[in-house]
């Protein structure tokens, strides 16, 4: 018996990730606060770990975490690290 | 050495996967399995362990079940596989186009789509050979007894009858759930014929959106199929319709709605001719069962979250508990018994078009009260039933409670002449608690910073409290959704187009 799927059986192109091995000490490192409650605090740790590791860290946050990220702001992302570390819940 | 067949399979966590983007990746090591098989559950188990140091080694690890993805999505939570987890339908001719006579079966696969090994059963030493000669560096398998086990046959080996037997035999229905069409009840199969005649000379083809959160693209044929498989009736398409274009506004926030922990559902309330034209219930029990309008409307809409938009429960859907309002949740408002202007007209569309207004919401809590003899009185009861909503110390709310106001209830507001407004701001001004008795557990910044002695409202305004009119005449219930948080979920409307 032949059926119409309710499912988008498209294929999907897998992204490829971006390289990793990427040296801390001297890096940018880009913390990103989805802004869930306390995760602010967890990122604060985080900074503290990566600066004594030689890090140059930067602060970022979305305006509401249950959306996705405005483009703008995953462009400045992307153009002023080389690291992301989002701090995804409370 | 062969090439090893192409395919394209769905994945566990939405969207189908194809072995050309895999292995555009790197090696890739198929583990083929099937629910049934204690084999199969003992390799997973083994192989969790190793999926993070095989990933940062390059390898692509992957599980194919020869099962449903709701099944395949069960079993590798329960081993705690976290790798990439594939579904084969029946009658699983990727098994056969590889050849498969047991399960599990483990195939390493190059970059150039060359089949450089194959392990079959569980046996450690010859997969610890397999992934070493896929990572390029030596892999650590356990070998905890047993160290080799034999699997069972694979499905792809069993002959026709067997494996109609296994996904449900002549049972069209019992296919529907061996293919994971559906939300855990019955559904009506989705045939070409009841899907054209759902969508009654429509444009299969046109795009409404992508529906979150796996961005299923919902051509109105996968919607109609979702309104045959919920038990619409054609001339509900328009109104199902509408719901899916409102669904998919931005601003509704469908994405955040339809992946949190939160037990969020969407309501669709309907106004206009087109619920009398439909059978939609305003009365007795319009929360509740009977009516197919109201049941199949909510329903294909859910149906289209979770199947085109992969919001799976237990998968992209995370809900902690859930709430029976996901499985659909559709209500018509009683335009006539009111004394109030309804919903739509509120929102500024024109009383004689039909409307669908979707609103994030909780389950519905009843609020009971015989005794209330003025409108100051029964607007306080009303508004203090939401005080423990989302969380009992959590205010402001900030976020849309929906009332369902019964008819006795409105009765009692239109004898003292109240407008809507007059209830809602009633309610707001009753609802009020000092800061201090608020400081407990789950409570709101806003409540931190207040004075002890301040007076904070559970609403921020009045205009937070949405009022809408259904039920049946006798007994004064009337009904308190509470909001789904942190969404930033906006109501959003549609117009109901009745012409194809």
């Amino acid at each position: 018996m032949e059926y119409v799927s309710p499912f988008d059986e498209r294929r999907r192109a897998i992204q490829p990730l971006a390289p990793r091995g990427v040296a801390l000490d001297g890096a940018t490192v880009v913390l990103l606060d989805i802004t869930k409650r306390r995760g602010d605090e967890f990122l604060d740790r985080i900074e503290a770990r990566l600066r004594g590791r030689g890090a140059r860290t930067l602060r970022e946050a979305k305006e509401i975490f249950s959306k996705p990220a405005e483009p703008e702001l995953i462009r400045r992302i992307a153009n002023r690290g080389d690291l992301t570390v989002e701090g995804l819940a409370d | 050495m062969r090439a090893a067949p192409g395919f394209a399979l769905p994945a566990v966590r939405g969207g189908p996967v194809a072995l050309d983007d895999l292995r555009a990746a790197g090696p890739v090591v198929l583990v083929f399995v099937a629910e049934e098989c204690p084999t199969c559950t003992l390799a997973l188990r083994r192989l969790a362990p190793l999926v993070a140091p095989v990933r940062a080694a390059g390898v692509t690890l992957v599980a194919v079940f020869e099962d449903p993805p709701e099944v395949a999505a069960r079993v590798a939570r329960t081993t705690g596989f976290a790798a990439t987890a594939l579904a084969e339908p029946a009658p699983y001719d990727v098994s056969r186009a590889y050849e498969l006579h047991a399960l599990p079966t483990t195939v390493l696969v190059d970059r150039d789509g060359v089949e450089l090994d194959r392990r079959v059963g569980w046996d450690a030493a010859g997969l610890e050979e397999l992934l070493a000669r896929a990572c390029g560096s030596a892999v650590e398998v356990t070998r905890e007894p047993p160290a080799v086990k034999p699997g069972c046959a694979a499905k792809s080996m069993y002959d026709a009858a067997t494996l109609a037997l296994l996904d449900g035999g002549d049972d069209e229905h019992e296919v529907m759930f061996a293919r994971g069409w559906s939300d855990g009840l019955p559904v009506v199969p989705p045939t070409p014929e009841r899907v054209a005649a759902m969508l009654g000379g429509r444009d299969p083809t046109f795009v409404l959106g992508e529906v979150p959160p796996a961005l299923g693209e919902a051509t109105l044929e996968r919607v109609g199929a979702c309104a045959v498989l919920a038990g619409c009736r054609p001339s509900y398409f328009p109104v199902v319709e509408a719901a899916v274009r409102a669904a998919l506004d931005p601003a509704f926030n469908l994405n955040g709605q339809a992946v949190t922990t939160q037990p969020s559902g969407q309501l669709v309330v309907v106004n206009g001719p087109i619920r009398h034209a439909l059978g939609l219930n305003t009365g007795m029990g319009a929360l509740g069962p009977g009516a197919r309008a109201n049941l199949t409307i909510g329903r294909a809409l859910r149906l289209v979250v979770t199947l085109t938009g992969g919001a799976l429960p237990g998968r992209l859907d995370r809900a902690t508990l859930g709430q029976p309002g996901k499985l659909g949740f559709c209500v018509a408002e009683d335009e006539e018994g009111s004394p109030w202007e309804p919903l739509h007209v509120e929102r500024g569309f024109a009383a004689e078009r039909s409307v669908v207004t979707l609103i994030a919401s909780d389950a519905p809590q009843s609020i009971s009260d015989h005794r209330s003899t003025d409108p100051e009185e029964l607007a306080s009861i009303l508004g203090w039933a939401a005080a423990a909503t989302w969380s009992p110390n959590w205010w402001p709310l900030g976020a849309t409670s929906l009332y369902v106001i019964c008819p006795e209830h409105r009765a009692l507001f239109a004898a003292a002449g109240w407008s809507k407004q007059q209830v809602r701001e009633a309610m707001f001004a009753a609802v009020a608690k000092p800061a201090r008795l608020l400081r407990r557990g789950e409570t709101t910044p806003f409540v931190l910073a207040a004075d002890p002695d301040a007076l904070i409202n559970k609403w921020t305004n009045a205009d937070e409290i949405v009022l809408l009119a259904a039920g049946g005449e006798a007994g004064r219930y009337s009904a308190l959704l509470g909001p789904c948080l942190g969404m930033d979920a906006a109501i959003v409307s549609r117009e109901v187009v009745e012409s194809a």
